[in-house]
């Protein structure tokens, strides 16, 4: 009997230490990022900001228990005036799953912290950003990119833009050759 | 129907010239952009629902 520690047909006599006190056991995370630890997070928004906040937060609870849904706090962090990214939103609910971001519910103070966390972020994009973003489509070194050209470019690259987000985004920016002029559409951007 | 994000066939002219797919930091790039107008036009439509929001939030 070779004494090989093929624990599948043998009981499981040296089973892995479960109740030991096992070293801090390796994060096996591979491709996903370390869970972001929110209780770090000091909230300093003052009472009237909260205020404010909160009633914002009010206007998304369409069930009446004082909280929003999961999928809904990337919306609630936009109409607060933040920019995050869906990935950024993901990572401070603690990247749950497409079924807890249906699901599950958050209440304000809970999302307080998260709200900080993307308001502290120090890699907020910024007017130059985004037009030294816009012009790396910026063929002929113009100013301008064509229309045609960014709608492919929001539906394909990034985090893609749906064709209705993209009509609704695009609406009124072209001019009568279809091209836009990207410092003045990031201007309108950023004055909302 | 609104089309969803991987499913989405963009046959468009355009689709030959050279759009960096791969490229990380183009996406960073465009994920950001995208994250602006995403926050741009949900300011929007915020403003625009505001009167309708208000009315039902005091019928609450």
């Amino acid at each position: 009997m070779a004494p090989k520690k093929d624990a599948k047909a043998a009981p499981a006599k040296k089973a892995e230490p479960a109740k030991a006190a096992a070293p801090a056991p390796e994060p096996e995370v591979v491709a996903a990022p370390p869970p972001l630890d929110l209780s770090t997070v000091k909230v300093e928004f003052t009472p009237d900001q909260q205020e404010d906040y909160k009633e914002a937060f009010g206007l998304f609870d369409r069930v009446g228990d004082a909280k929003v849904a999961y999928n809904q706090v990337a919306d609630i962090m936009r109409a607060l005036g933040q920019n995050p990214t869906n990935k950024e939103v993901r990572k401070v609910l603690g990247n749950p799953s497409d079924e807890d971001m249906a699901g599950k519910r958050l209440e304000f103070e809970a999302f307080l912290p998260m709200l900080q966390h993307i308001v502290n972020d120090p890699n907020k994009g910024t007017f130059d950003d985004y037009v030294e973003g816009l012009r790396v489509f910026d063929k002929e070194g113009n100013g301008t990119v064509m229309g045609a050209e960014l709608r492919i470019v929001l539906g394909t690259l990034g985090e893609k833009m749906t064709e209705a987000e993209i009509d609704a985004l695009m609406q009124g920016q072209e001019d009568e050759n279809g091209s836009i002029n990207f410092e003045a559409f990031v201007k309108h951007i950023m004055s909302i | 129907m609104e089309c969803l994000n991987d499913g989405c066939p963009k046959t468009h002219e355009e689709d030959i010239m050279d759009i960096p797919l791969d490229d990380p930091e183009a996406n960073k790039a465009a994920a950001k952009i995208q994250a602006s107008f995403r926050g741009h036009m949900t300011r929007k439509k915020m403003k625009e629902d505001k009167p309708r929001e208000e009315k039902r939030q005091e019928q609450k």
